[in-house]
């Protein structure tokens, strides 16, 4: 008998009610994903880190997981355009969603990106979330 | 994973973590590698958030970085070491600035390596030093020919001794008595403001001048000039108050500090004060003005949109623009006005003692002046034109960033409707904030 084929929705980067999604989808999902995925909690600490962002940061995950993100994974987002924005969207309780364009220092060169910031009141994980324009 | 994965992991991280901005590119400026703490400095400094190009994303803090690489004639060396670029101008004691430093260096033939790190802080320890190392090096220097007196409270030359005769040539009778200014050649702009310098000691507990003084036989000579209050603070009564004056004669260091001078305060295109320069005068003009209760207006000068002519002729016609500009800039503005190129194709002009509706006037006649001269390159005429804002130190605006803020809303307003506009701030006006990407 064939095995049947289990149909997985790919997320996409922009798709709506995401956050609940990422936080329920295990680690080979987020493996699969062509955008980069990067969760961490209330205390700035990276808990979740996915093949895509590995490869293009160049670093294996004992380097990343357990670390603090703004200060030693991406010391690039410890500005107001981004972790201030986490910082702020939890002081008054608020969701957060936000694409910006950015910049980031992959392998030292200078790319375009664009981040989208999630973070939900109440969940311990929010997320940094790296789309490459192709 | 293997050794030489883990080590190239390490070596990555070495340079994610690296606390100093660090950058390589090519000798146009092209980024080739770049650090995080980099783009953290220069991304809220670049327009729409480009750091393709390094000297792109400093021109509005260092526009003529290009030409200074062009003009090191060397293989490789330091281009520049420790260029302090000020974003803000902060106020002294309150809010400090925010200044960059930038070292470059040649590589080779066709790489540059630069360090950017933010050195606000380290700045405003320096200024608080400047204090005792003035003191210091008045003693210790070798100094061969310097002069100690006492001023009295207005400034006047109250003490006397064979030193103060050797180096002014004057007489005891022809000096005693006399303002401190009579050292000052008399068409020095300084004469006038001698007693601002008193009142400086006052303030910062010294008063540090370099420049030429005369002697009483007409000779001049470039001297040093120190003073410092002799009574406890400000309050004492005028008859417990004075002040001490030591000159130092120091023409042996004046052709190198001359050409230092020039190179760390002047813009190397235009030859006008660049941006710290302007920063440091802006702030003594802005302190004097706020002790004297005068005015101060400040004009924010933008090129119009170049025409199309003037794109086709390439990097030459840009740098003939430019200073053309300055030049105009230099007929129209008064002597004791303060220009200086802010950045790309931006300049500035402190008015001291210079209402708003005045200093708009001498706007209008830059605009007048430029409208009337093009200037010539490969036979073509290009005229070019310019905007300006205008804004006064005032209530709302009595710091250096708040008055260029204003200037800047003048500014947009002028441009908004067409070309050689003059446009003063009226409360309402706000600068158009920044697409997000380049703040």
């Amino acid at each position: 008998m064939e095995k049947p084929v289990l149909e997985t929705a790919t997320l996409a980067f922009h798709d709506t009610g995401l956050l609940p999604q990422l936080q329920a989808a295990p680690d080979d999902v987020l493996d699969a994903l062509n955008f980069g995925v990067i969760g961490f909690d209330t205390d700035g600490v990276v808990r979740r880190y996915n093949a895509w962002e590995s490869r293009a940061a160049g670093l294996s995950l004992p380097r990343v997981i357990g670390h603090a993100l703004f200060t030693v994974v991406a010391p690039c987002m410890n500005n107001f355009m981004v972790a201030q924005r986490f910082e702020d969207a939890a002081a008054v309780g608020e969701p957060l969603d936000a694409v910006i364009d950015y910049v980031l220092t992959l392998r030292m060169r200078p790319v375009k990106v664009k981040l989208r910031l999630l973070a939900q009141p109440g969940q311990a994980m929010r997320y940094v979330l790296v789309e490459r324009p192709s | 994973m293997s050794e030489s994965q883990d080590e190239f992991e390490a070596l990555l991280q070495f340079l994610y973590l690296a606390p100093v901005g660090l950058v390589q590119t090519r000798l146009d400026g092209e980024v080739l590698m770049i650090n995080p703490l980099c783009v953290q400095l220069l991304l809220p400094l670049a327009r729409d958030g480009e750091l393709g190009n390094l000297f792109a994303a400093l021109q509005g803090l260092a526009p003529d970085l290009a030409l200074r690489v062009a003009g090191f004639e060397a293989g490789q060396g330091k281009v520049c070491e420790g260029l302090l670029l000020p974003v803000t101008a902060g106020v002294p004691g309150e809010r400090t600035a925010r200044v960059l430093s930038l070292t470059l260096l040649k590589l080779d033939g066709q790489r540059l390596m630069g360090v950017l790190d933010d050195v606000s802080l380290q700045v405003e320890r320096e200024r608080e030093l400047r204090h005792s190392r003035s003191w210091i090096q008045t003693l210790l220097d070798g100094i061969t020919d310097y002069a100690l007196m006492a001023l009295d409270a207005e400034g006047r030359v109250a003490s006397w001794n064979p030193g103060i005769g050797r180096l002014t040539r004057h007489a005891q009778a022809t000096l005693v008595g006399q303002g401190f200014a009579d050292l000052y050649p008399p068409d020095d702009g300084r004469r006038a403001h001698a007693a601002d310098r008193l009142r400086e000691a006052d303030a910062c507990g010294w008063s540090l001048d370099e420049g030429w003084l005369q002697r009483a036989d007409g000779g001049r000579f470039w001297a040093s000039s120190l003073i410092a209050p002799l009574h406890d603070s400000a309050d004492a009564p005028p008859a417990d108050r004075g002040y001490s004056l030591i000159v130092r004669d120091i023409s042996d260091r004046r052709e190198t500090h001359e050409a230092l001078r020039r190179s760390m305060t002047c813009d190397q295109l235009t030859g006008l004060a660049n941006r710290r320069a302007f920063f440091e005068r802006a702030e003594c003009e802005r302190q004097r003005c706020m002790r004297s209760g005068q005015p101060l207006a400040l004009v924010l000068v933008d090129a119009d949109p170049a025409q199309a002519l003037h794109d086709s002729l390439g990097q030459a016609a840009d740098e003939a623009v430019l200073r053309h500009l300055a030049a105009g800039l230099s007929a129209s503005f008064r002597v004791g006005d303060v220009l200086a190129r802010l950045g790309g194709e931006t300049f500035v002009a402190l008015l001291p003692g210079t209402s708003v509706d005045d200093a708009a006037g001498v706007a209008a006649r830059l605009c007048r002046h430029l409208a009337s001269h093009a200037v010539t390159v490969d036979g073509h005429a290009i005229a070019c034109t310019v905007s300006a804002g205008v804004a006064a130190l005032g209530p709302g605006a009595d710091d250096l960033d708040a008055l260029l803020a204003r200037a800047e809303a003048a500014l947009q307003a002028a441009k908004a409707p067409g070309c050689s506009r003059v446009c003063c701030w009226q409360a309402g006006l706000q600068p158009h904030p920044e697409p997000a990407a380049a703040r």
